[in-house]
This record gives structure tokens, sequence and C-alpha cells, in this order.
């Protein structure tokens, strides 16, 4: 009522609220929507698969060509390059160290130039260890020049401005490493592709021109994920035992949560006492359940405790290992039920207390039994909160996890959501656990929209 | 709510036949609510006998605890011992420091960020605003399985991998819906008439939430920020995936779970319940409150 007279009384377009949202709204796209699509692209694409060749030994000249990781190429030629500061930290760096020298030319002139490491000796360092004096190595060689070329740049492609006699001393300004670049050819697919990659990408072996690709720079479209996951020898099981306890949890769920709302419907002397105790579990952590859940089943637990006390057994049995898979799925089933009943319980009481009493008090009076005021006015009536749990329920149905490890250790048993934290955790492969990962998004939203048509195809055929 | 009990106690003069219908629907009202309260206390028991069997196993001895036939009385012989054991193991006192620092920046973010958006939901009509409720909906429900891989994919790369700051990031993100919608039904409780009276009296609109709005929401921010410690301290997986070093203590308990013993695992349940219990018990009229404004 408020909301509406106020926007009848302001006709032009208010911002506020628009501002108000704002920071969640960018926070949910930086948070949910991005890693989501971020999930998707991490499926179906191969990182570092394809090295791009270029014209020129620089990060920025032309890619000529591409290289797949493994190939094997030539390298005829080399070159430092200047790479930036936090590029160091990149692993099967080849690097060349370069000086800035100040020292007299073989004309006698002082130049200030750069020429790499390699071509000194080191006489004096300061407190740091670093290089300040040195004298001019000899190039040895026999058609050789024996002088040393300085280069205005740290860079052996940039202009040479002087030449230094062998064994003169030069002061060292300053220093820089460089990455080496290789010149290298190969023949992927029978097409020759020539051009300057960084040594980062390359592996070398000492004592050949042969190198290998060892990873590339770009990425490419990949299906092999995806037939990874489905041909993975835990994914069928993971998939069917998802779908299964989904199948059988949440029926079992509604029908307890619509008859612990009944009950406190039913406006008993200790109702909110009934509806304290119901809604303990709301809050529970699912790995806290599922090791309750344990401590029931487990060989020396409650039930065997209890069945023995009772002289029903005489030794307690094994519920919760390799051979009775169908006690673990029982346990997880009755964890689960215990835990998330809550939840669906919240939403039908809230629901409840939307539905008019004086509709059931009609019903009541007109002679309806208990299950017909159910099936006809109290279920049609709760429709869109039944909704609302349903696709909330199925939803995290389709990421059960802890319960599953901490009953069955996620061995025996296992879901979806276990075989994306294996991938991750145990083998490592971000993009088959993200593969998993998007599996899971897809059957969500898969079901999600098959509730939602479901339910309206009803209405049209009902209405 | 209108009870039929007020029915049946109005003094009606009536003829015999209707007087025999009064007392048959008198017998079968008293009937049904024998009925309810036999369910009831069959509900109540099987919500509350895990519980009690995790707390006589959290609260004896470790012997107890491995013994067997467990004795179905609790607390026999009562004792800190398992709990002590438990608190004693690497990595706990860690896990639980952690765990509180990754809640305590989860609260002060996802309030920050989820407060102005609650009270726009609640106080505008916009054109959108049922979009960005229904979408707010459907991320509450999204799976953080999903979430986990990539961002940790990219935290890696930035270098905030193993962090209790980003996992802290990564439970803003699921916790914000709920706040959203949770802080959305307190600002929806106080009528905007309140508001409107202060502004009449010559209250800016910022005067009048500061001093007639703030008071009144601040319990249910406090739920709102209960509602967000216990997620935090309940979420196992984007913990599992986030870290490695600086686990929570859910994450810590799920790493080892494999090779612990029982009395580890038992206290673990317990620790890790207990707080969550409590809190929600405080909070719950205000998550109830919360539904029945969204199922709307």
């Amino acid at each position: 009522m408020t909301n509406q007279s106020k926007s009848q009384k302001r006709k032009k377009i208010n911002w506020a609220p628009y501002l108000l949202i704002l920071p969640s709204f960018v926070y949910l796209i930086v948070f949910f929507a991005w890693p989501m699509v971020q999930s998707l692209v991490l499926t179906v694409r191969e990182d570092d698969v394809l090295l791009g060749v270029r014209d020129e030994p620089t990060q920025s000249s032309r890619v000529v060509g591409t290289l797949p990781r493994g190939s094997v190429l030539e390298i005829s030629d080399q070159q430092a390059n200047i790479i930036s500061e936090d590029e160091l930290d990149e692993p099967g760096l080849i690097t060349e160290l370069w000086f800035q020298i100040q020292g007299e030319d073989d004309t006698g002139m002082m130049v200030t130039g750069w020429a790499p490491e390699r071509r000194f000796r080191i006489r004096e360092t300061d407190e740091n260890d670093r290089p300040i004096v040195a004298t001019v190595r000899p190039v040895i060689g026999v058609d050789a020049d024996p002088r040393t070329p300085v280069y205005s740049e740290p860079n052996e492609s940039s202009e040479v401005i002087a030449h230094l006699e062998a064994q003169i001393p030069v002061d060292i300004i300053d220093q820089m490493t460089l990455e080496i670049w290789f010149q290298v050819s190969g023949e992927p697919a029978g097409e020759a592709v020539t051009g300057w990659v960084q040594s980062r990408y390359i592996r070398t072996f000492p004592e050949s021109t042969e190198g290998r690709v060892d990873r590339g720079d770009t990425g490419q479209f990949t299906l092999r994920y995806i037939q990874r996951m489905f041909n993975d020898r835990f994914f069928w099981p993971a998939f069917r035992t998802t779908l299964l306890l989904m199948v059988i949890i949440i029926p079992i769920q509604f029908i307890l949560a619509i008859i612990m709302a009944l009950v406190i419907q039913a406006n008993l002397k200790g109702s909110s006492i009934f509806l304290g105790i119901f809604s303990i579990a709301l809050g529970v952590s699912d790995l806290a359940v599922g090791i309750v859940w344990y401590a029931i089943f487990t060989n020396f637990g409650y039930l065997n405790s209890i069945l023995q006390g009772l002289g029903l057994i005489s030794a307690p049995i094994t519920y919760l290992s390799a051979d009775t898979r169908q006690w673990i799925i029982i346990a997880i089933v009755l964890a689960e039920v215990w835990r998330a009943t809550s939840l669906v319980m919240v939403i039908v009481v809230s629901g409840m207390q939307s539905i008019s009493s004086d509709v059931l008090e009609a019903a009541e009076v007109f002679g309806a039994t208990l299950w017909q005021r159910v099936k006809h006015v109290i279920l049609p009536m709760l429709k869109p909160s039944l909704q609302v749990a349903l696709i909330l329920r199925t939803i995290l149905a389709l990421q059960v996890f802890s319960v599953v490890m901490a009953i069955g250790g996620g061995d025996v048993v296992t879901v979806l959501a276990r075989e994306t934290y294996r991938q991750y955790y145990d083998m490592r492969n971000f993009n088959m656990a993200a593969a998993y990962a998007s599996f899971i998004l897809i059957l969500s939203m898969v079901t999600s929209v098959f509730y939602l048509r479901a339910v309206r195809t009803q209405e049209e055929v009902s209405g | 709510m209108k009870k039929n009990s007020e029915i049946k106690n109005n003094k009606i003069e009536a003829a015999p036949d209707v007087m025999a219908i009064h007392h048959k629907m008198k017998r079968m009202a008293q009937l049904r609510r024998g009925l309810a309260y036999l369910v009831g206390s069959l509900i109540s028991l099987w919500i509350l006998i895990p519980i009690i069997f995790i707390t006589s196993m959290a609260l004896t001895t470790p012997d107890i605890v491995r013994s067997y036939p467990k004795s179905i009385l609790p607390f026999i012989p009562f004792s800190l011992d398992t709990l002590r054991f438990f608190l004693g193991s690497y990595g706990i006192v860690d896990g639980i420091i952690n765990s509180l620092i990754v809640a305590a920046i989860t609260i002060v973010l996802s309030t920050v960020i989820a407060a102005p958006a609650g009270y726009a939901i609640s106080r505008y009509m916009f054109r959108g605003r049922d979009v960005f409720r229904l979408s707010i909906l459907a991320v509450r429900a999204f799976p953080v399985v999903v979430l986990s891989i990539p961002l940790a994919v990219v935290f890696l790369q930035l270098g905030i991998y193993d962090n209790v700051f980003s996992l802290a990031l990564m439970h803003t993100a699921l916790v914000l819906p709920t706040a959203i919608l949770v802080l959305g039904s307190v600002f929806a409780s106080i009528p905007f008439e309140l508001e409107e009276a202060a502004m009449v009296f010559g209250c800016t609109p910022v005067q009048a939430f500061r001093h007639v709005v703030v008071p009144l929401v601040l319990p249910g921010i406090a739920a709102a920020a209960i509602f967000s410690f216990v997620l935090s301290w309940n979420e196992v997986f984007a913990a599992s995936i986030l870290t490695i070093q600086n686990r929570t203590l859910p994450a810590q308990v799920l790493a080892t779970l494999s090779y612990s013993p029982d009395p580890y695992k038992f206290a673990g349940s317990f620790f890790m319940l207990i707080p969550a219990i409590i809190f929600i018990f405080i909070i719950r009229r205000y998550l109830f409150n919360m539904w029945g404004q969204v199922t709307k």
C-alpha cells in the first residue's frame, strides 16, 4: 500500500533504489555470474595448448603461426630480450643477465651501453654482492672479432654503439635480467612455421639444436574434458546415486514437512515448543550431521547397541562397508531427511500462515476430512511455497557432499559433488573438476525449468 | 488466529440433532488434537534423539566412545576428555580461529552490502524489483560446488589462494542472497508511515532513516548477522577447495575424516552443531518471516 502510494506520488524515475541495490548487484555478478560462466569455460577450454610463433623476438610482434604443445622444433638462433619484473617468476625461463657498463671503447671514447654478463669477468662487488667493476673477456674463435659490441639498449637487436677491447676495465652501472627468445622452425601438420618464441614455452636439450614445445600461450576449444568425464569410472555411479538420493529423499521430506506443518497448524497448547524443536535442524552443518548418523550406524554405534540391548542381535552388524551399499544409502537418506526437512517445513509453515483461516474453517464446517482438506484446500493454496521449496531442495540435493563423505567415506557410495572434489583435490585436475561442477549446474537449471514448466502446464490443464 | 473452539464455546440453543453433530465434532476435534500431539511428539523424538546421542558421545571419556554396546543413558560418566582431546588435536584451534575470522568478515561485508538492497526491495516499487528479487532467490539456490572451482583457479592466479580473506569473499557471496531477503523482510515489517511521519515533522529522509528505522531494525540486522555467521561456520565445500594451510574448522575435520578416530569425529560434530543450533533457535522467527515474504 505504502509502496503504491509512493510510486503514484513520484512519476519520474527514482534512482535511489537502483543505487541501493547496486553494491549487491555488482557483488553477485562478480561472485556468482562470472564464476558460473568461468566454470563452463574451464570445462570446454584447454589452456596453453597452442604456442604462438612470432615475427620478431618481442611480445608485441605479429603472430605468424602456431605450434601445438609437444611438437618438435629446430632451434636456429637465440636472442635476449627485456621482460617485466613480475614475469621473472614464470616457470621454465632461460635468462641472461645484461650489464649497463661505462668504459673506454676501442677508439678511446668513454661510452655507456649494454652488453651481456658472459662478456665480463667480475672484479669488484659492493656490499650487496652487486658487481660494480669488471674486465672484458676476449672473444675466442678463429674468425671472430675479438672485440665486444656494446648495445644502446639491453637487447641484441638494438644499435651497436661501440666496441670494447679485451681486458679493459669497465664500471657496471646497472644490470637487468633478460629472457632468451629462440628462433625456431617446426612442421605441425605438414606446414612449416618459422619464427621467434620465448624460452619459457620451450624445452631444450643439451648438445642439440632440437627442442620441444613444453606449453602453449593460448587455449583452444575442446570436448576432451567432457568426454573424459563421461568415461570416468566414477561418473555413472555418482550420477546414479545422486539421482537416486534425490528421488528418495525429496518425497519423504515433503510429506514429513507437511505433517510437521499440520501439527503446528493444529494450534496445540505446546505448538511453539514443537515449532522450536522442529526448527532445530534448520542451521546445522551437513558435515556434523553426517558424523551424527555415522555414530548411529558405525559398527560399535547406537543402532547396534540398541539392537543388542533388545536382544535382537548377538554381535554387531557391519552397515557401512563396501558390501553394504544399501545401508550406506539408507543412512545418507536418514541423515538428509533429518537435516534438511526443517527448511521445507519453514517454507510450508510460512506459506500456510498466509492461507486464510476462514477457508480452512469453511472446509471443516462442510465436513471435509483431514485428507480432503490437505488435498483440495491446503496443497493447492501452498503451491507457490511448495514450488520454491521443491526447486531449492532439488538443487541442494544435487550438491549433497559432506553427509556422503562422513557416512560412507565417499568411495563406495559416491555423488557428483564428491567427484568434483576428487578431481580438484586428489587429481589436481581443475578442468575435470569444472566439468563435474558445470554438469551439476546444468542439471540444476534443467530441473528448475522443468518444475516451473510442469507447474504452469498443470495450471493450464486445470484452469 | 481463529479456532473452531470459539464456535464451540458459543452457547447456542439448538435442536437435539444439531447438538448431536456438535458433540460428534467436539469428539473428533479432541481425537485430532490427541493425534497431533502424538505425531508432534514422535517427530520431536526423531529430531532430538540423534542430538542426545552425539552430545553424550562428546561429553564423556574417549574409552566410553570406543566401548560397545553403548549405554542409551547419556553422559555416563560425564567428562570433558573427548572434547579436550578434539580441541588439542592438530589444526583444530587454528581452524576455530580461522572459522571465526572468516565468519566475522562475512558478517560485516554481507550486512554492509545487503542492508541497502534489503531496504530498496522493501520500500521502493521500481522497475526490475521483481526480477531482482527472483534472481536473488535463484542465486540463493545456486550450487556452491560450481562457484568454488573457478574461484579457486582465479584466486591461485591472483595469489590470494589459501587465505581466510578470500574465503570470506566467497562466503559473503553465499550468504548475500539470504541476507538481502531477511533484511528485506525486516524493513518491510516497519511501517513506512513511521518514516513518513518523521519526515512530516521535518526530518530529511536520511534523518528519518537514522532515527526511526535504524533503532527498530537493529534486532533484525543482528538476526541476519547471526544467520550469516551460521552459514559461514557450517560451510564445508568451498572452505575445503579454497584453503590448504589456513583451513576452517569444518574443512579441517573433513580433510582428516578418513583417518581420524571416532572420539575426534564425534567431538568435532558436537562442536560444529551446538553454536549453529543455539543461534538458529534465537533467530528462527526471522527465517519464518523471510520465507513468508518470499513465497507470497
